[in-house]
């Protein structure tokens, strides 16, 4: 990936609507945002909607994109993260159903190393917050990771976990404060 | 119950950032951040602690059609990117100085409008949009209004000339179905106007049940309208 302060500034081309800094930016982060919506939505073409659908409003959105607010990652990966979750609920994608399952999502529950616990670990190991975030029980960490990997409420914690929804919800709001805190303690995003 | 209560406002803003706010919450939560700006710093704090998780989520490359439709959606139909991309491909490195590519840029940038473009390539289908038909209280049609579903902007016409009097102007708003009436934008007295939106229609208009007119005076509290509607409409769905 590019490294942050580039994809600054080709933010600030594509705010200019510099079509040559949008493909730039395009190629750049394309792939990592893709990889987030296909988590949420399982389906690469739904995924792929989803992104072409986000880079339109990145491009028509840039102006109102300001640095000291977000990264420009970070920016995009919630406009993604958003479409993907609304696309989620709204059963948009469900017009397309068909009998055949698609690879993609095959190979997503297939391996384990795709699985949301492991990618929350994976994470919090490169931000070097795994040994604080160690904190959290078993349970505390999956309802995290399901809620932000897969785009699940409370309620659909809850039932995959076998608790009552009140339980789900304290898990995630643990998850939530203790990310809060580590970050902070390492003075990041606090 | 106060939204801005702080405490609140940051169990919301994190809900919304990790997606575990949903349904009708999450709308009214969208429309929050977009009239209170200090919200989205709220929000933007967790999306920032969240963005961390993304990580170490696996790239995968989209596939180039993905970038190809990018393309054509924003810039250009089919054909004539085809020739855009010709000539720059023929043309840009070599033999073009920086003012006469500029000139070509303009040229091809003025006829490559979008929305005629959309006209031309979707001209079978109506696209996607909300639309709105107001109607006075005499039962006259007198605005119509349009928004693509994804677009930032809205097109109004005005069907029967508005009576405006000096120093007032005439303003469209939108009645969500379960909140305050949000304003859209100033209509002319007659003819036609494009106004932008603050967000696309789909976000803005998702919940809003009708539209409806007033005349206020001219630079008056955006929040809430001054005066009584005189002519409303449903706000439809197109799709």
């Amino acid at each position: 990936m590019t490294a942050p302060d580039d994809l600054g500034a080709l933010m600030a081309r594509v705010a200019l609507h510099d079509r040559a800094a949008f493909e730039r930016l395009y190629r750049a982060t394309s792939a990592h945002l893709l990889g987030v919506a296909l988590r949420i939505l399982n389906s690469r073409e739904r995924a792929e909607e989803v992104l072409q659908e986000a880079f339109v409003n990145a491009w028509n959105g840039a102006r109102g994109y300001n640095p000291s607010v977000a990264t420009p990652m970070t920016w995009l990966i919630n406009i993604v993260r958003n479409k993907s979750i609304d696309t989620l609920r709204s059963g948009a994608g469900e017009r397309r159903t068909t009998g055949a399952l698609e690879d993609e999502a095959l190979e997503v529950r297939a391996d384990p190393h795709l699985e949301p616990q492991h990618l929350l670990d994976a994470s919090l190991q490169r931000a070097h917050i795994d040994a604080c975030m160690a904190e959290l029980n078993a349970q505390q960490r999956q309802a995290l990771a399901l809620a932000y990997y897969k785009g699940l409420v409370h309620s659909e914690i809850a039932q995959l976990m076998g608790a009552p929804l009140g339980t789900a919800k304290a898990w995630v709001r643990r998850g939530l404060d203790k990310l809060k805190e580590c970050l902070g303690a390492r003075g990041v995003a606090g | 119950m106060n939204l801005l209560q702080p405490e609140r406002l940051d169990r919301l803003a994190r809900e919304y950032a990790l997606g575990t706010l949903h349904g009708a919450a999450r709308r009214r939560f969208e429309r929050l951040l977009r009239e209170a700006p200090l919200t989205m710093r709220v929000v933007a704090h967790w999306q920032q602690r969240l963005g961390v998780l993304a990580s170490s989520v696996p790239a995968v490359q989209p596939r180039e059609l993905v970038w190809q439709g990018l393309q054509q959606r924003l810039f250009a139909g089919p054909r004539r990117a085809s020739v855009w991309q010709h000539l720059q491909g023929l043309l840009a490195p070599r033999v073009l100085g920086g003012v006469l590519a500029g000139v070509l840029m303009a040229a091809v940038v003025l006829r490559l409008q979008p929305q005629w473009l959309d006209l031309e390539t979707r001209a079978e289908a109506l696209p996607q949009s909300y639309v709105g038909l107001l109607v006075s209280d005499s039962g006259q049609a007198t605005l119509l209004a349009s928004s693509r579903r994804h677009g930032r902007t809205i097109t109004v016409k005005v069907l029967q000339p508005i009576d405006v009097p000096p120093g007032q102007v005439a303003r469209l708003w939108a009645l969500p179905r379960d909140g305050a009436p949000f304003l859209v934008g100033e209509v002319p007295a007659k003819g036609s106007a494009t106004l932008p939106l603050t967000d696309s229609a789909e976000k803005l208009f998702f919940t809003v049940a009708r539209l409806g007119l007033t005349i206020e005076p001219a630079g008056g509290d955006p929040r809430a309208p001054a005066g009584p509607f005189f002519a409303s409409g449903h706000c439809v769905k197109l799709w």
